[in-house]
């Protein structure tokens, strides 16, 4: 086990190093770099001043060599500056000789994408488990079919478009909810309670709408998982011995049910610190999806290629993560890997 | 467990219903009307000081020293926080901001501006033209990446001789240079000097001399500042001003239905169809429009055929109904422009009149240039070769529907038209720089100082420089030089009517309209001028003041 867990954690460095090269090369295929922004357009900038910043940042020299740069620096574990947020540090924070303390782009959206999507998930799995099994137990008849009809309802309307059309309803109908963003504005005049109220109400909205949404894919897996399991014969024989048909589901059917959720899981981390552009656009979160995509637009190389490293290094644990998990919760899979 | 229980039937049976329920409730009352507002706004009040006044932008400054950022987000903020030496009066006249007064030499070379007494930084300690040399010198630095350092490199000599007066001094006379110093934001040498602008926290943490300064910033989600008692203009009335980042405009108009911003940018389709048709929303927001700071054109590749013959670009000018965009596009809010600077200013040359909508003016044009339909197919052709070209433009929503409008008005004088939108940095690497387009949907600012060398003059044309669609006029040329040198205001006008003039009769561009600048602000801000100024709603914004009646439980004031 231990072998393997080594093998698996050094192949990671071969994949990430591809990873990146790929990538690198494929942001510079877009046309444009960090000075074709708005002000490229300004007739009172000149291309001297353009010129001048590609020299600064290398961009003037061929693709491979930078890769070698940026490679150079990320042996350190230096994700190097923003070229647009006015030098920003783009992982973690650093301290200038003053003891100013500038945070890292990074490290200022991943948390605030993170929690949002971990209690989206949570949100998600705490309502698909229950209405995947209802559905497996009263499969084709109403309440499996409403279900599915809720599920696909809420699998088909337009995440944004519900978003509007609930921000409407419930901060400007009504004043039940705040609109966007992620704290009131008198917020650090509040009480510790009135924070986390505050925080909290902030984001029903961002959390609930894609949990409802993602809802449906969640909830037919469980509900096929769940199928299949009931018609296995140990769960005949475990009703043939007279155990209670709550027995049945949720001792020995749900636990073997619920197997393929692991993988679900850990295939959804690359969503987890990957946020979603449109729904934090809406809702005013500053969070990595919309950095991302303001960093690609913004031709920000450092910014991007950041989250690329950081998001498939993540996203290479997590699938780690997940194949132990499935290992630790199936014997048949840990025996496999023993042997291999 | 305790979830798994809810599934037992009974409690699902009863929720399933409900949740339904809940749906269908929801689209219902999203569609009615939001209930009106106790409030009464319509009453006038006395000026008062304090309040709090929240607005939103799309983007974050990237930070707050305007000369190294260069972003419309930054200068949004750093306007409120940093004075220049010279400022627009509301009738876009110069007029004195840090300086008394200014003074031409007699050979023209030379600008004296005296500044005002007893200035002072927000911090207290004096402003003097020693700030003003050290911000100059910042700017032509070598080390400095400003993208607006080279008017500022044509200065030969600047000096501080006394601390109420600067010097500059020019190699040759240059006209523009007034309205340089109109946007060059002064910084404090006692905080900055020694320090690397790119890196220093001064750009997060500016004190500047203007009526307001920062207060708080909290990365992606407001900016907040606060009245500058010292304002060498004088204190302004609201006592905070918040700037709330909200990148989505139909968010930012949902805080605004909702009361929570105060102000907000609008388009067309809000100003015109969606506020008026509410009567609760009406009721607490006064709408402004003003004309706008820019214009939409068709601009050609004139290096290539047929658009480097000017019959061509005239029957095209002629084949386009703007009035038709400006209503479509814009919903008649924006008006159609014959030079490119605004109507009602002395720049703007009253005699002219833009090209009227005139198909069969367009055809016989077309013929005279050699275009005939001789396979009857419905398009042009010469010497063989159908009239067809492809129009590039950015993906802007507004520029996309002008050119389908185009598109349809060329095919009926018998010109194919094909469009296609990019992503705004691959537009300017991939077309743009490389010159590699027919013909454009861009957009030009109306500056405010008439100077369009860089925009018109054949020497303009190097790859990254703004003469890309190509255009080469002798005439134009020596206006344009000629403008550059005069200083006094009369005769410069002069030779900015003749420059309008030529340009209009060449159409190396079809203007195709300039759109109004639509604001909405809620009653309970008062003191703004109506009718708006030409220099826009935002002009004397530290008039404005919030009547004690009408303040929110926004902001707990300390």
């Amino acid at each position: 086990m231990l072998k393997y867990l080594i093998k698996r954690i050094l192949w990671m460095v071969p994949i990430l190093i591809g990873i990146s090269l790929i990538s690198f090369f494929i942001m510079h295929l877009a046309p444009g770099d960090i000075t074709s922004n708005e002000a490229a357009f300004n007739p009172e900038t000149s291309e001297e001043s353009r010129q001048k910043l590609r020299e600064l940042y290398n961009l003037d020299k061929p693709v491979i060599v930078q890769y070698g740069l940026w490679l150079k620096r990320m042996v350190k574990l230096d994700f190097g500056h923003s070229f647009k947020s006015h030098q920003k540090p783009v992982f973690l924070g650093t301290t200038d000789k003053d003891g100013n303390y500038t945070k890292g782009l990074i490290e200022q959206a991943l948390p605030i994408t993170l929690m949002i999507n971990l209690l989206g998930l949570a949100i998600t799995l705490l309502l698909a488990i229950p209405l995947g099994v209802l559905s497996a137990r009263k499969y084709q008849q109403w309440q499996d079919k409403s279900i599915t009809l809720f599920n696909f309802i809420g699998f088909s309307i337009p995440g944004f478009w519900l978003s509007l059309l609930l921000m409407y309803w419930l901060g400007v109908v009504n004043d039940w909810l705040p609109i966007s963003g992620l704290h009131n504005l008198n917020y650090e005049h509040l009480d510790t309670w009135g924070k986390i109220k505050d925080t909290a109400s902030h984001l029903v909205l961002p959390v609930l709408i894609p949990s409802i949404t993602g809802l449906a894919s969640i909830t037919l897996f469980v509900k096929n998982g769940m199928l299949d399991v009931l018609h296995q014969d140990y769960i005949t024989t475990a009703r043939a011995k007279g155990l209670t048909e709550h027995k049945v589901v949720y001792t020995h059917a749900l636990r073997n049910a619920l197997l393929p959720l692991i993988t679900i899981i850990g295939l959804s981390i690359p969503g987890l610190i990957g946020g979603s552009v449109i729904s934090e656009t809406i809702f005013a979160i500053d969070g990595m999806g919309k950095l991302f995509f303001d960093a690609v637009t913004s031709r920000d190389f450092p910014v991007v290629m950041g989250i690329l490293t950081i998001g498939s290094a993540l996203t290479l644990l997590g699938n780690l993560i997940a194949d132990i998990a499935y290992a630790w919760a199936d014997p048949r899979v840990r025996r496999g890997v023993a042997r291999g | 467990m305790t979830t798994l229980s809810l599934l037992n039937t009974p409690s699902i049976k009863k929720t399933l219903p409900l949740i339904g329920l809940l749906l269908a409730s929801l689209l219902l009352t999203a569609c009615s009307n939001p209930q009106n507002e106790a409030v009464d706004y319509s009453q006038q009040f006395p000026v008062a000081d304090g309040g709090t006044m929240v607005d939103a932008m799309i983007g974050e400054p990237t930070g707050l020293i305007f000369m190294v950022s260069g972003d419309s987000a930054s200068s949004a903020i750093t306007a409120k926080i940093f004075n220049s030496l010279l400022t627009y009066n509301g009738d876009l006249d110069l007029k004195g901001e840090l300086a008394e007064n200014w003074s031409i030499s007699q050979d023209q070379k030379t600008i004296t501006f005296t500044l005002k007494k007893n200035l002072k930084w927000a911090d207290g300690k004096p402003l003097t033209s020693h700030d003003v040399l050290f911000t100059w010198q910042l700017i032509t630095n070598e080390a400095t990446r400003s993208p607006y350092a080279s008017d500022f490199q044509l200065v030969k000599k600047a000096e501080a001789p006394t601390p109420l007066t600067f010097t500059v001094t020019y190699a040759q006379a240059y006209a523009p240079a007034l309205d340089s110093w109109a946007s060059l934001q002064i910084l404090p040498e006692h905080l900055l000097k020694g320090q690397d602008i790119h890196t220093t926290v001064f750009a997060r943490k500016p004190i500047g001399s203007h009526h307001y300064q920062l207060d708080d910033w909290q990365q992606g989600e407001h900016i907040k500042l606060s009245r500058n008692p010292l304002a060498v203009l004088g204190p302004a009335h609201i006592e905070h001003l918040v700037t709330r980042i909200i990148p989505d405009k139909s968010a930012q108009f949902l805080e605004l239905m909702a009361g929570h911003i105060d102000s907000m940018g609008l388009d067309p389709i809000k100003y015109s169809r969606v506020i008026p048709a509410r009567p609760a929303l009406k009721k607490k927001l006064n709408l402004y429009k003003e004309l706008g700071n820019s214009y939409t054109y068709l601009g050609f590749n004139l290096k290539r055929k047929p658009f480097d013959d000017v019959r061509v670009r005239k029957a095209i000018n002629y084949a386009i109904d703007k009035q038709e965009i400006i209503d479509g596009v814009y919903l008649g809010l924006g008006i159609n422009i014959a030079s490119p600077y605004k109507p009602g200013t002395r720049w703007s040359n009253p005699t002219l009149t833009p090209y009227a909508y005139n198909p069969e003016k367009a055809r016989s044009l077309l013929k005279e240039a050699g275009f005939s339909d001789s396979d009857g197919d419905g398009v042009l052709e010469l010497n063989g070769k159908p009239f067809a070209f492809e129009i590039v433009t950015n993906q802007n929503k507004e520029r996309e529907k002008s050119a389908v409008i185009i598109q349809r008005r060329l095919k009926e004088i018998g010109i194919e038209v094909r469009i296609r939108a990019i992503e705004w940095a691959s537009f300017i690497s991939r077309f743009i720089n490389t010159g590699d387009f027919d013909v454009v949907i861009l957009g030009w600012g109306l500056g405010l100082d008439p100077d369009q060398y860089n925009i018109w003059h054949s020497s303009q044309q190097a790859p990254g420089q703004f003469n890309f669609v190509g255009y080469h006029n002798p005439k134009v040329d020596e206006l344009l030089e000629k403008g550059r040198t005069e200083m006094n205001p009369d005769r410069r006008m002069a030779i900015y009517h003749d420059f309008a003039k030529e340009l209009l009769e060449d159409s190396p561009i079809v203007y195709l309209s300039a759109g109004y600048g639509l604001t909405a602000i809620h009653k309970r801000i008062q003191g703004v001028a109506d009718p708006v100024p030409a220099a826009g709603v935002g002009y004397d914004s530290h008039r404005w003041y919030i009547p004690q009646r009408y303040r929110q439980n926004q902001i707990s004031e300390h």
